[in-house]
């Protein structure tokens, strides 16, 4: 087990006052809150940073951890506890904390004592058997390929469930499902699975699970909402005499109609080519005329003729020169 | 221990809808609390009216969930709630925007 420096969490010294643990611990509270915060490990520090809080706002805990850490972290990092500790805050008696205990590291509970892992009853001690209680919802996320969104797809999803052991313990147990995806789910969209989630206890009814969609990002289609749009570049003579252009879509294939004097920039509309659903999104697609890096004799030759034809032309009039 | 094989076919937005009992249920909330929050616009019924007519869809039960975790670690109060949540969705839909054109732009600046 590794051995956790709470002051290094919370950023604080050994010898900070507690209003400035509150403090330290209430910034880091809002900067790595798991909804707040982008940061990938988000989860992980915030909840680093509320163990570390929940040891150091308490005078006794902290003066244990304080022993605890004088006795130190082996040179390679881990951690074992004093031969014959035992913590005098009893954490394991239950109705000590506000806090999940089942959160904490193993090296809290090798401290101040477990609580019954994952437990849901106040008081932390499992639960009487006489009662009936719905199982737990269970809340996941899933991403997606814009392909698999599209189409729909099968896919394999694991989550924990909470359940009851023999011994009438709350255990947590890894499930596996199969589970169809409609077509056209989009970022931020939720499905839910009725009685999937964890099992009921005394006869209780089963949670449910809900998935949350994410979609992956797509090299060719920027999504927003249900529309897609994805750059095309055309040539200079197809800009400027329109033409008839296979574009892809999530779909099939189809033929995009550029018109006449066509521009960089210049955004197209296929009605309905985006993410299906019961209003089905359009793919849009933004011009952007390409040229060659190098050029025939001929064609500068041309060139010159057409600058001479469209010399009326000021691409720069606005500008202040 | 059992495992289940099968393929479930998922309920989607549109097909499921709460009441408030079952929102405070999937929530593990009073009703006051929804009732505060939907005061405060956190959450929207789909159809207004009397409390008890009310239902609410998927996306509204992630926001119940979102805003109980929020108050509970931050210790906000509704007010504070509540542009709390109302700024988080602007950030969400800034940064989605942000990837989109940024997304965009690679492919305008492509060699």
């Amino acid at each position: 087990m590794d051995f956790k420096d709470y002051y290094a969490a919370l950023g604080v010294s050994e010898s900070a006052p507690p209003e400035e643990i509150k403090k330290a611990y209430r910034k880091l509270a809002r900067k790595y809150h798991p909804d707040i915060s982008k940061e990938t490990n988000a989860e992980a520090k915030f909840k680093d940073v509320g163990e570390a809080y929940e040891v150091l706002k308490d005078p006794e805990k902290r003066a244990e951890y304080d022993q605890i850490r004088k006795y130190g972290a082996r040179s390679d990092g881990s951690f074992e506890p004093p031969p014959g500790w035992q913590s005098a805050s009893n954490f394991g008696g239950g109705g000590y904390t506000e806090a999940d205990a089942g959160q904490f590291s193993d090296f809290f509970e090798s401290i101040f004592g477990g609580a019954g892992r994952g437990s849901r009853q106040p008081g932390g001690q499992g639960f009487r058997h006489n009662m009936r209680m719905r199982g737990e919802d269970v809340h996941a996320r899933l991403a997606l390929f814009l392909e698999e969104a599209y189409n729909g797809c099968e896919k394999q999803v694991q989550f924990d469930v909470t359940e009851a052991d023999a011994q009438g313990r709350i255990v947590r147990r890894r499930k596996t499902l199969n589970v169809k995806i409609p077509a056209g789910m989009t970022s931020g969209q939720h499905i839910r699975l009725k009685g999937q989630g964890s099992p009921g206890i005394g006869g209780g009814s089963a949670g449910d699970l809900f998935i949350e969609v994410e979609l992956a990002p797509h090299p060719l289609f920027a999504v927003n909402g249900r529309d897609l749009t994805m750059t095309l570049p055309i040539t200079a003579p197809e800009a400027a005499l329109g033409a008839s252009i296979k574009v892809p879509t999530l779909g099939s294939a189809v033929n995009l109609k550029v018109p006449k004097g066509a521009t960089s920039g210049q955004k197209l509309r296929l009605k309905g080519k985006g993410l299906q659903g019961k209003h089905p999104g359009d793919q849009i697609v933004v011009l952007q005329v390409a040229m060659p890096k190098h050029h025939t004799e001929k064609a500068q030759a041309l060139y010159q003729q057409l600058a001479e034809e469209e010399k009326s032309f000021h691409p720069r009039s606005h500008l202040p020169t | 221990m059992k495992k289940n094989r099968s393929i479930l076919e998922a309920d989607t937005i549109g097909t499921t809808t709460f009441t408030l009992r079952e929102l405070c249920e999937h929530g593990e909330v009073h009703a006051e609390f929804v009732i505060k929050l939907v005061n405060y616009g956190v959450i929207d019924p789909i159809d207004g009216g009397d409390a008890h007519r009310w239902s609410f869809d998927l996306p509204a039960l992630a926001r119940l969930r979102k805003a109980q975790r929020l108050q509970r670690d931050l210790r906000l109060n509704l007010p504070g709630l509540a542009m709390s949540l109302e700024l988080l969705d602007d950030v969400t839909e800034l940064r989605r925007e942000v990837e989109r054109l940024n997304q965009l732009l690679a492919q305008l600046t492509r060699e």
